[in-house]
């Protein structure tokens, strides 16, 4: 008995221990698996030791919400064969959109990053640290292994993005030039609403759009206490707001890509020139007038949108361009709400709104939004297939069968257009393709087309193609100097400016506007921003920058 | 003399022994805590040595570069973090003030039930929020304090022009404290619930028959039986003082970039700042091993004062 009780006793506290023991364990998503046996069937492609994919490799690979795609991967046959025809198994490591920037650089910091990820880390403090110390592999400087790849890379804003001649990343890119941006912060408004408020002309300027909120936020025909314009994040708001006459400050919310303008013989961050303060002046007014959403700092993606079709927001600003309303709004909610209402009559988008100063500018970003790593920690061999993969979806057989299909079965090809057959919904039949598009580009232009079927609506879709085509030629890109956003000095590269942040709090705070800037002014040069506008006007000097 | 010393140690050494000979299964039951205290708790300190480095994430913490007070000079200039600590301090202290007695009246007037049933009743009423996350509990709170929810409907019925909480500089801490005693004024409150059983029932029908008043027997019977824990936890409290006013998972999910000047504690910040930003690791670390140095201060000067004050401290 007492034996007994001794022995138990004692693997009880074992047990305790080796539960302790099991959380320390550690995997390293990189080195995990990285070679493997080809598994049935796929040793076939094992020809000769020339053959690039003779050996079977596992890739793990960080991408968002991948495990809501991945568990359609046995689906669709095209994710299949190009596993097959690659040999490789992609691994699937997730992140959220609430969570990837602290996972990578927890990740980066206890040696756990997979072989790829996605994050938006261009200008950020921790992506020079990620170059310099060597967290992320660079590529290889031939890259005429890779055609499609390469030819990628010539893209001009693309191509410089290489630190010392290298590469250390591949951008997804979205649009041929910055006049695309302005589908980046879309706002949609509720003209059905507006109509029953007695609104009859579309809205082209800032009054005309305050005036159309005021109607439909006081006469509020549905009698649902309708506020006026919400958004989809917080970090949009500044896409919108800086359009006020200040539109180069528009930012995508990392902090670390604001630009640049010259003022009184100065380079400053547009953010801090003199034609701040009447733009907030602008969004304060429309607070007070109740034409903001009163909850715009606390709002959520899909509780903007649900606010937005319930007819409890007059406008939604949101990213995604006419992508995100074909999805997020006619799709997922507006189909089901309303199936008798033509949305596009219901729903319009805002045109660039001419400003204080007579011109119509539109908010501008980058070309691309956000960029491939792989870990440092990977070899060559993998790197080498991992770019086969990525050329071939960027060649015009990967790019065909990614978006239109497999020929002759999806689409044939009439002339110089393809048409599709039949009305399947392509991403139904392929769930896994948008993904492994979207894993190497977004190439969400193409979308902008009346030949392409991303946009399955074809009213959607035609709106989407005048909307573009109209805003290319009527709206301008506001004037500031790239290389500036990208330089690098002492101060700079610790410093963030979170305008979104201080958008809301200049909204917000019960300071006259001024006052309240003025403190926030005060915060930024406590933080350096003198040094740092000195600073950047020295480098700018000697790197001859006018 | 000598003699005796040396012979009392070698007794106490091996009064010891003896007693750990004795209670071998306890001490055998509590090596896995002292396992865990040992990896998790003093192994990670070296961690520590990064307020004094450089972070560099292909060298790991104990090869990244030395740049010694570095960090320290720059927090003193930094005004966020000054922002986030006298934000941690105020809201510390009004926890403190606000929460701290109210589990200890709680026990009290549970204690008074006489109806186990109702007891039963207001306990597990008052206990159940504690085990609901901050997470759901801020999508309730949400929910109740936006624009469309309870709160603002109510107030502008009422003929008030109310603002949400969430966003407003003037509400959103009185929101926080009045949040905080809701979800944990039931859990706190058991431990003083355990301790007032622990009293002897004859001393409160001693006194009932001596015509001792209720207040009277609440005065003097069940207060002295929890001053002790009162205190023991009086001091647990203080030393996690800044801890409690950081309440990390609270504040952020709870807060946005409008209160900050009002909620941005160091927890928070650090957070922030640290995954956000990407500020260095070890600028962070050192903000981190600041509030640890603060939180050790409090609570020897906390054990302190409750010695002098007559009652048992930590050591």
């Amino acid at each position: 008995m007492k034996k007994t009780r001794k022995f138990s006793m004692l693997l009880m506290t074992l047990a305790m221990i080796a539960t302790l023991f099991a959380g320390c364990g550690s995997k390293d998503n990189a080195s995990e698996g990285n070679t493997g046996t080809a598994p049935d069937g796929q040793s076939s492609t094992a020809a000769s030791d020339d053959d690039p994919f003779k050996e079977h490799l596992d890739i793990s690979v960080a991408f968002w919400d991948i495990d809501q795609v991945a568990e359609k991967w046995d689906k669709d046959p095209i994710f299949q064969d190009l596993m097959k025809k690659f040999n490789i198994t992609i691994k699937p490591v997730n992140v959220t959109w609430d969570d990837y920037v602290q996972k990578f650089q927890m990740w980066a910091a206890s040696g756990q990053l997979p072989d790829i990820f996605a994050t938006d880390a261009i200008g950020t403090q921790y992506y020079r640290n990620w170059v310099n110390q060597g967290i992320v592999k660079a590529l290889p400087e031939d890259m005429s292994k890779y055609p499609s790849l390469a030819e990628y890379f010539e893209t001009p804003d693309i191509k410089g993005l290489s630190e010392d001649g290298k590469y250390y990343n591949i951008p997804r890119r979205m649009f041929p030039t910055v006049d695309w941006s302005v589908l980046d912060r879309v706002v949609m408004y509720r003209w059905d609403l507006a109509q029953k408020a007695g609104i009859t002309k579309e809205p082209e300027t800032w009054d005309e759009f305050k005036a159309m909120l005021q109607a439909i936020v006081d006469k509020d025909p549905e009698g649902k206490h309708i506020t006026g314009l919400t958004s989809s994040t917080t970090k949009m708001i500044g896409g919108f707001f800086w359009l006020y006459g200040n539109s180069a400050a528009t930012s995508d919310g990392s902090g670390s890509d604001f630009k640049w303008i010259k003022e009184d013989g100065k380079f400053v961050p547009a953010v801090f020139s003199s034609k701040a303060l009447p733009a907030l002046q602008n969004m304060r007014d429309m607070f007070e007038h109740k034409l903001v959403d009163p909850d715009i700092a606390l709002t959520k993606p899909d509780t903007a949108y649900d606010k937005f079709v319930s007819g409890k927001s007059a406008a939604l600003l949101a990213g995604g361009g006419f992508l995100g309303i074909d999805q997020n709004i006619y799709e997922k909610r507006w189909k089901t709400a309303y199936p008798n209402a033509d949305f596009t009559q219901s729903v319009k988008v805002l045109k660039p709104l001419t400003g204080p100063d007579g011109e119509r500018y539109h908010p501008v970003f980058k070309t691309y939004w956000s960029e491939s790593y792989f870990n440092a920690k990977i070899d060559d061999k993998k790197l080498d297939r991992i770019l086969r993969l990525y050329d071939y979806i960027l060649s015009p057989e990967g790019n065909d069968r990614l978006t239109y299909g497999v020929k002759d079965v999806d689409y044939k090809v009439e002339g110089d257009k393809k048409v599709p057959i039949g009305d399947v919904s392509l991403n139904e039949k392929y769930p896994a393709k948008g993904f492994l598009m979207n894993l190497v580009t977004y190439n969400t232009s193409n979308a902008y087309d009346m030949n392409n079927p991303t946009i399955a609506n074809k009213t959607i879709r035609q709106e989407a193609v005048d909307y573009i085509d109209w805003s290319i030629k009527n709206s301008k890109v506001p004037d500031y100097d790239i290389r500036l956003t990208y330089m690098s000095t002492p101060t700079k590269d610790k410093f963030s400016v979170l305008d979104h942040d201080d958008l809301l709090n200049m909204m917000l705070s019960k300071d006259p506007i001024d006052k309240a800037w003025e403190n926030t002014l005060n915060n930024y040069k406590a933080k350096g921003l003198d040094k740092m506008i000195d600073e950047v006007n020295a480098k700018a000097k000697e790197q001859g920058i006018e | 003399m000598k003699r005796n010393n040396k012979a009392g140690g070698r007794s106490s050494k091996s009064g010891l022994w003896n007693t750990m000979r004795q209670y071998k299964y306890h001490y055998l039951m509590v090596l896995p805590v002292i396992v865990w205290y040992i990896l998790f708790s003093y192994l990670p300190m070296y961690g520590i040595t990064l307020s004094f480095k450089t972070f560099d994430f292909s060298k790991g913490i104990l090869g990244s570069p030395w740049v010694g007070f570095q960090h320290f000079r720059e927090i003193s200039h930094d005004p966020e973090f000054w922002s986030a600590f006298k934000n941690t301090v105020i809201i510390s202290l009004s926890k403190l003030v606000i929460h701290f007695p109210l589990p200890i009246i709680l026990a009290m007037v549970m204690n008074e039930f006489s109806r186990t049933k109702a007891r039963k009743f207001f306990q597990t009423l008052f206990t159940f929020p504690h085990f609901i996350s901050w997470v759901v509990l801020a999508g309730i709170l949400t929910n109740i304090f936006s624009n469309d929810g309870v709160y603002i409907q109510l107030m502008t019925m009422l003929g008030f022009d109310a603002s949400s909480p969430l966003v407003s500089v003037q509400g959103f801490r009185p929101m926080i404290y009045l949040s905080h005693v809701w979800k944990e004024i039931g859990w706190d409150s058991i431990i003083y619930m355990a301790a007032l059983t622990g009293i002897n029932p004859e001393l409160y029908e001693a006194a009932e028959m001596d015509g001792a008043s209720r207040l009277q027997r609440l005065r003097y019977i069940a207060w002295p039986g929890i001053k002790s824990t009162v205190a023991i936890l009086f001091i647990l409290t203080i030393g996690n003082l800044l801890s409690l006013g950081s309440s990390f998972e609270q504040i952020f999910n709870l807060y946005s970039s409008p209160v900050y000047s009002v909620a941005d504690t160091i927890d928070t910040y650090v957070y922030r700042t640290t995954f956000t930003v990407g500020a260095d690791f070890g600028y962070m670390t050192a903000v981190g091993l600041i509030k640890s140095a603060i939180s050790l201060v409090l609570l020897v000067l906390a054990n302190m004062t409750v010695k002098k004050m007559g009652e048992q401290g930590l050591y």
